[in-house]
């Protein structure tokens, strides 16, 4: 995906950190950047979310907007539950490849693995319509970010009450309509937002995985694996990428280990609320092997 | 300096503040006249020299000068020239004639040299080289022919701003620390293992090679350190030296490498290598 150039030098250089467990800032493998988390951003949205993974206010920045909108029901969709409709763009003036259409097969690709998380059984939302417009300012581990201020975004959603009246006409059939209440305090949140999952990504360089890929390691990515967990530490959602197709194998015995180290080291992922600004614990990896 | 005139220097502006009306100023860079009046077209700080106002700005390009040394990246292998990302306004030019070849530097170039020009640099591939001139179209002309110029191998590196990189005598240090960086000052900076002179001359044929040396755990350790302290320098906008890296390293040495980039130890190390730079100046 990204055009960066890497020397050969440069990733041998990577490679063999990787593999030694000291990558190229001195983070071990499974070390994260600073995830700096903030809700309500936008206030003419339902809820919102601004997610930044990177140190010193660099770094993958994804902003996220809900939006709450009564929708026909139309013929062929499952009468009880609404959907969540899901857009995913990438700014131009974040990176120089994302000019003009550039962006395109990455706005797809992450709009589709939204929309798979999100509206499977596993999200457990069934409410009305909602639009979701992440915008990305940079580069290198976006999908997790997306998730998180995704996830964020969700929580910090909140629906105005809605009166169900049932009124009989003439005829003697009931007709059921409703009036959205118009007060900006009469707000519930979105029931079943708790149950969202998060995603972790992991980026094979070499033999080893890395956690939270920096721009340079993700340009000599040979293959990733996407897994969304839910707070049940169940899984809602894979999605593998990367040229090496033969990595099935390694990541299986890697994905294992890396579910013991952190299973054994750093116990429960911290996935809490958050109010206003908070910098979030930085959210540990839930993996099940 | 009258009252007026204090009252322009010293500022910062974003584009299209108005600095001045009095028009007895002519306007330099980064500012722009209309209706008599100089307007900033940059963000940056304001300048004056005599009755010239410039605007020198917080973020820009590398605007090269022949003799400096820069590091760049190999974008593109053409007819006798490679194109090197210097992190100009275009690519510079590195002709086929301004290295050295392997073999000698009385060595002339043969048609041969013309189809094997991957070997010496593909795309990618990171050079140490320096300004030897300016063509028509204001692109930079490179050359590597000195042993000490060519291929970097066994590092990392960091982009910073380029006017954080101020020109000097050298800009290859070995820092006490065992640590070769290569402050390029087009704002590329090549953090890697100490490889003594003597070595390299003792492998020229090897010059062009891909292969990393072996690198410990320690000085993998160590190169991390200090391109994290290169990265705090940076974004807290510290001029980038010898000195001023040297003063970062040993403040960052209580912190855990991995912690160096956190907010708040980033800012308390940054101030404190200002504190020192005033302290020694």
């Amino acid at each position: 995906m990204a055009s960066l150039l890497v020397s050969p030098a440069e990733q041998d250089y990577i490679t063999r950190g990787v593999e030694k467990g000291i990558r190229c800032d001195g983070r071990s493998n499974l070390d994260r950047r600073q995830v700096t988390l903030r809700t309500d951003m936008i206030s003419q949205a339902n809820g919102s979310a601004r997610c930044r993974t990177g140190d010193l206010g660099l770094g993958t920045d994804v902003l996220v907007g809900i939006k709450a909108e009564v929708n026909t029901w139309q013929p062929g969709e499952p009468e009880d539950q609404g959907s969540i409709v899901c857009s995913v763009e990438c700014s131009p003036s974040a990176a120089q490849e994302f000019e003009g259409r550039g962006a395109e097969d990455l706005n797809v690709e992450l709009t589709q693995l939204l929309d798979r998380i999100l509206n499977g059984p596993q999200s457990g939302i069934d409410l009305q319509k909602l639009c979701i417009i992440p915008k990305q300012a940079y580069w290198g581990s976006i999908v997790d970010t997306l998730m998180w201020a995704t996830r964020a975004a969700l929580l910090s959603t909140k629906l105005p009450r809605v009166v169900v009246e049932t009124i009989s006409d003439e005829n003697g059939d009931t007709q059921a309509e409703f009036d959205v209440v118009d007060d900006p305090e009469d707000v519930a949140p979105l029931e079943g937002a708790d149950n969202l999952p998060i995603t972790v990504t992991f980026n094979q360089i070499g033999k080893r995985y890395v956690l939270d890929a920096s721009e340079q390691e993700e340009a000599i990515t040979q293959a990733k694996i996407t897994v969304a967990v839910s707070p049940k530490r169940e899984i809602c959602a894979v999605q593998k990428g990367g040229i090496l197709q033969t990595a099935q194998r390694v990541s299986q015995e890697e994905l294992k280990r890396f579910g013991r180290a952190v299973r054994g080291g750093q116990g429960r992922g911290g996935t809490g609320r958050c109010r206003g600004k908070h910098r979030l614990d930085i959210p540990q990896p839930v993996l099940i092997s | 300096m009258d009252a007026g005139a204090s009252n322009i220097i010293s500022r910062i502006v974003t584009p299209g503040t108005l600095i001045t009306s009095d028009n007895a100023y002519m306007r330099g860079h980064g500012t722009f006249a209309e209706h008599e009046s100089i307007y900033s077209s940059v963000a940056g700080a304001v300048e004056r020299v005599n009755k010239l106002i410039s605007v020198r700005p917080l973020k820009q390009r590398y605007g090269g000068e022949i003799g400096d040394i820069v590091v760049g990246r190999i974008t593109e292998v053409s007819s006798k020239r490679w194109r090197v990302d210097v992190n100009a306004r275009q690519d510079g030019v590195l002709l086929l004639s301004s290295i050295i070849l392997p073999g000698g530097i009385q060595r002339r170039k043969s048609e041969s040299d013309e189809l094997q020009m991957r070997s010496f640099f593909a795309e990618g591939d990171l050079v140490y080289a320096e300004v030897q001139s300016y063509f028509a179209d204001g692109a930079l002309s490179l050359h590597t022919r000195s042993v000490q110029y060519g291929k970097l191998r066994n590092g990392t590196m960091v982009a910073v701003f380029p006017q954080l990189v101020p020109r000097s005598r050298t800009h290859l240090h070995r820092l006490p620390c065992g640590v070769d960086v290569v402050l390029g000052v087009n704002g590329y900076i090549w953090i890697s293992k100490h490889v003594s002179a003597a070595k390299v001359e003792a492998n020229a044929e090897h010059m062009y090679s891909d292969q990393n040396e072996l690198i410990s755990d320690e000085e993998r350790e160590t190169i991390a350190r200090v391109a994290n302290c290169i990265r705090l320098l940076n974004r807290m906008y510290v001029k980038i030296t010898e000195t001023s890296i040297n003063f970062a390293y040993e403040s960052s040495l209580p912190h855990a490498v991995k912690d160096l980039l956190k907010t708040d130890i980033a800012q308390e190390l940054a101030d404190s290598v200002k504190a020192q730079l005033l302290q020694q100046a």
